[in-house]
């Protein structure tokens, strides 16, 4: 007999099968993956429970593998590539049929976070909604040209970094210039969707809450509008127009106080390049929501990751005194980094 | 100095004074003296003695003077026009006019028919002054300007909001729903029918605002009359007898018959009307002919947009057809090898430009794998793709070796260039990949001027292949280079556009990504299953980037899956090697 006598007995809830699947994860194997997924559907778990109580909190240990420097760049991304066949077999193994109109789900421009939205896709399509999946990075032109060709009853937007919120704002606007309603989610919104709450936006904290959401399309269009006050000043075009000249700035001072830069190799340096980056970035758009908490947890998340990977916590305090000292015209920026340096 | 010589003389109540020769337009009724009545005013006369009496007449202002007692003792005749009850020689307060009672100053009141403005200015003998003013009209033009405005707001924000072209089921939709609660209780917006059927779409206002939108279809014989009469072009008269028709239609249901007003105008199109709008309104809110206009103003703002809807729906299913034939095919399935694949048009809104990739499956196992760049973008560039494509779906099936179907294929594209009398030339790594006994694959690659390949292998080391070779399409015998590759299972092979390594971005936007940190980017990826490596590749171009611009991007990697393919999902039981 070939038969495996080590095989595991078959998982019965998704709590079970848990650790099975992240080794999987772990291992790459799509495979063995998909068959612990779809094992769990066989055995009477409905799929919208594996995609939510399964793939969904792996996914979020594989993020925190990566923010721990625990899983290296290119295992999180074949992770997260396995994922998504195990949601796509999940998908097609329940094959609902569409009896609901069109929802489409689209990560904005520049975010690469593709699971979870899609994850609410699969929920939306459970729930019987048609649902288009445009993937990761949706430039907003092609969204806009989508809507006009296609009816939908709503769009879904995902944004998983905060310092996307300036782009998220724009393409909800493009949206609702469509006439389309808009619903957003992930953790670019804050934990308690308290941005998209700031910008005019009707916000949900996960997948079961969006189909609701969307169930309800005057509770979607019965959304209070934006503060524009926010962008009465123009700290936040002020920051984008200068951002290039911060970094350079920001790096030469980096040089000069930590001689172990000097031999940074050109990969280390492109990485300490966009690290500065994103500081400008989070910090533009803590001052386009007007909340300094944007950028003070954004401070603390990246001094955990750097320490993690042994870069000292000092290299982020001196880059904050840099940008404080480059922005003293900018008060409401300069307020923020001085909440940040306190963290320091 | 006659009365009438009091010129230029302000009222102080912020009212234009009665300069003769300057008569705002509104004024019409406002009596109006000549300038000719206007002695000219003689410099060389003395000081004037005053008659104040008589000044006081012509002032629009009626003045009612009163003793201490209370007691009339003057009235200037525009205040015995406003208030005859007033006579001179008894109490005021006893006249009987309601608003005159209290000292007030700048009070309104309503007083035959007309509206009164009044003001009590106590004098300096004791007594008091009453001026009387007749306010009607100024009240009358404001409420008419106020209305105006909010017309005007009204139109303002439904152009916005039907200003963007839309697809034609929510261009009808918005259309319903912005005419509620502004034009109408209930709006109804019928489209012309196509092939018999009329779609409609209803809006009903709701008590907290959003009105709710439903949506039906009748049969183009069901239609209400007027309906019919709207679609020819015509707007239906007789107001009763569209309510029984609205009714009958079975589209008022929230409101009561009987004291409901309804309108139907039609929605211009571009040559009939696009549609149908019925507006209806209860509690007795007749729509006077101020309204129906603003019905029909909104009317011309729907119709633009619906036609314009419909006309970009149009052009849009004919663009649509023909970029779906230039979309670059996703790789066919093939024994041995995993594809994985990333597009990136350089125009977002297009979804095609110059980049190209593909494969066919050869009769003996393997593939042909391609993928290339023409010159130019866009359209133009695109439509190019398409042509060479195809090219290659009808040259493999004669030619299977690498380097002769390039050759071949540059024959083939030199002799339609030359014919269309385009100056078209693309760069390409065209390749066969067959499967090893051992799970490996042998790639035989031939290069016509484009980026060399890079290969993964097992170790998470990048080696860059040595191809080389001229554009295609631009000499009739172009020098082909030509290679053999061979891949362990798990390695992986990776084809790129120059969008990927001339991608412009890092600290100033300007520096090119280049060759290094594409090799970089995917050195230790050994792991990762095709697709993730393409579109990893893919993530850290377009981070690069960082919302640049940038030139169209394309990835195709191969991956050698091994011998088993999907049979190695039984080996998982079998604790694998950690590291």
């Amino acid at each position: 007999m070939t038969v495996p006598t080590t095989a595991p007995a078959p998982a019965l809830s998704p709590a079970d099968a848990y650790h099975g699947f992240l080794d999987a994860l772990a291992e790459a194997d799509e495979y063995a993956a998909v068959d612990v997924a779809l094992g769990l559907v066989d055995a009477g778990v409905p799929a919208e429970r594996v995609l939510l109580d399964l793939v969904a909190p792996a996914q979020a240990e594989v993020g925190e593998r990566w923010a721990r420097n625990a899983w290296s760049v290119a295992q999180e991304h074949a992770a997260t590539h396995i994922s998504e066949r195990v949601v796509a077999a999940v998908a097609a193994h329940a094959n609902p049929h569409p009896t609901r109109g069109r929802i489409v789900v689209a990560c904005m421009d520049g975010e690469w976070h593709a699971l979870p939205p899609r994850l609410v896709a699969e929920v939306l399509r459970l729930r019987g909604w048609q649902v288009t999946f445009l993937g990761a990075s949706v430039p907003a032109a092609h969204l806009v040209s989508y809507l006009h060709r296609h009816d939908a009853h709503a769009v879904a937007l995902a944004c998983a970094l905060p310092m996307r919120l300036p782009h998220a704002h724009r393409m909800v606007e493009a949206c609702r210039r469509s006439d389309v309603p808009v619903v957003v989610g992930g953790r670019g919104f804050g934990q308690d969707g308290r941005w998209a709450r700031r910008l005019g936006m009707a916000w949900a904290p996960d997948a079961p809450a969006a189909a609701d959401l969307v169930a309800d399309e005057r509770a979607l269009r019965r959304v209070a509008p934006a503060d524009v006050s926010l962008l009465a000043d123009d700290e936040y075009a002020g920051l984008t127009k200068r951002r290039g000249e911060l970094i350079e700035s920001a790096l030469c001072a980096l040089r000069e106080r930590f001689a172990g830069m000097r031999k940074y190799s050109p990969a280390q340096l492109d990485s300490t390049v966009s690290d500065l980056g994103y500081i400008v970035d989070f910090l533009a758009a803590a001052v386009y929501v007007d909340d300094p908490s944007l950028f003070t947890e954004f401070v603390e998340w990246l001094v955990g990751i750097l320490v993690s990977r042994g870069v000292p916590a000092a290299s982020v305090g001196l880059t904050l005194a840099h940008y404080a000292g480059e922005l003293r015209d900018f008060p409401r920026a300069a307020r923020f980094l001085g909440a940040a340096r306190a963290l320091v | 100095m006659t009365a009438a010589g009091v010129r230029d003389w302000d009222p102080g109540d912020g009212r234009i004074s009665t300069s003769g020769t300057r008569v705002p337009a509104w004024s019409a009724d406002v009596p109006v003296r000549p300038a000719g009545a206007l002695p000219p005013l003689a410099p060389d006369r003395g000081p004037p003695v005053l008659d104040w009496s008589e000044v006081v007449e012509h002032l629009r202002e009626g003045l009612v003077v009163c003793d201490t007692a209370g007691v009339v003792r003057h009235l200037s005749p525009v205040a015995e026009r406003l208030l005859p009850e007033v006579t001179v020689g008894r109490v005021l307060a006893a006249s009987g006019v309601e608003g005159l009672r209290a000292p007030t100053h700048g009070d309104e009141f309503s007083h035959r028919g007309r509206r009164l403005r009044i003001r009590q200015v106590p004098l300096s003998t004791g007594g008091c002054c009453w001026y009387v003013e007749d306010v009607t009209d100024n009240i009358t033009r404001a409420d008419a300007l106020l209305a105006e405005r909010a017309r005007a707001a009204f139109l303002a924000r439904v152009g916005e909001k039907l200003g963007n072209p839309l697809h034609p089921d929510r261009a009808a939709a918005a259309v319903a729903r912005l005419a509620v609660p502004t034009l109408a209780d209930v709006a109804v917006l019928v489209l012309a029918p196509r092939s018999g059927r009329a779609r409609w779409w209803r809006a009903t206002r709701a008590d907290d605002g959003a009105p709710s939108v439903d949506v039906g279809v009748l049969s183009a014989a069901d239609l209400p009359a007027a309906v019919d009469e709207g679609l020819a072009g015509f707007e239906p008269q007789v107001p009763d007898w569209l309510v029984e028709q609205a009714v009958d239609a079975g589209w008022l249901t929230g409101v009561t018959a009987a004291d409901v007003s309804v309108r139907v105008v039609p929605l211009p199109g571009r040559d009939l009307p696009a549609g149908v709008l019925l507006v209806a309104r209860g509690a007795c809110r007749y729509y006077d002919e101020a309204d129906v206009e603003l019905v029909r103003a909104f009317a011309a703002r729907a119709g633009a947009a619906l036609t314009t809807a419909v006309l970009y729906r149009d052009q849009a299913e004919v663009a649509d057809t023909l970029q779906a034939s230039l979309v670059p095919v996703e790789p066919a399935e093939a024994a041995g090898v995993q594809w994985g694949t990333a597009y990136r048009p350089a125009q977002a809104g297009l979804r095609i430009g110059g980049d190209f990739y593909g494969s066919h499956r050869l009769p003996d196992g393997g593939s042909v794998f391609f993928l290339g760049d023409v010159s130019g973008k866009g359209v133009e560039a695109a439509v190019f793709t398409g042509q060479l494509r195809q090219c290659l779906q009808a040259l493999h099936r004669v030619e299977a070796h690498p380097g002769r179907l390039l050759r071949l294929l540059n024959d083939a594209l030199l002799e339609t260039t030359q014919a269309n009398g385009q100056g078209r030339f693309a760069t390409i790594v065209l390749g066969v990949a067959r499967p090893r006994g051992d799970g490996g694959l042998t790639l035989s690659m031939s290069g016509g001027g484009h980026l060399p390949p890079l290969v993964l292998r097992a170790s998470g080391e990048v080696e860059p292949v040595g191809l080389r070779g001229m554009l295609i399409g631009v000499v009739p015998d172009p020098r082909v280079g030509e290679v053999s590759v061979e891949l362990a299972p798990g390695e992986t092979c990776l084809l790129y556009s120059d969008g990927v390594t001339e991608a412009r971005g890092g600290r100033r936007g300007d520096e090119q990504f280049g060759a290094d940190r594409l090799v970089h980017t995917i050195t230790g990826c050994q792991r990762m299953p095709a697709p993730a490596l393409a579109e990893r590749v893919e993530q850290v171009t377009c981070d690069w980037l960082a919302h640049g611009d940038h030139d169209d991007i394309a990835v195709l990697a191969l991956r050698a899956t091994g011998p088993q393919g999907r049979s190695m999902r039984h080996l998982h039981a079998v604790p694998a090697l950690r590291h």
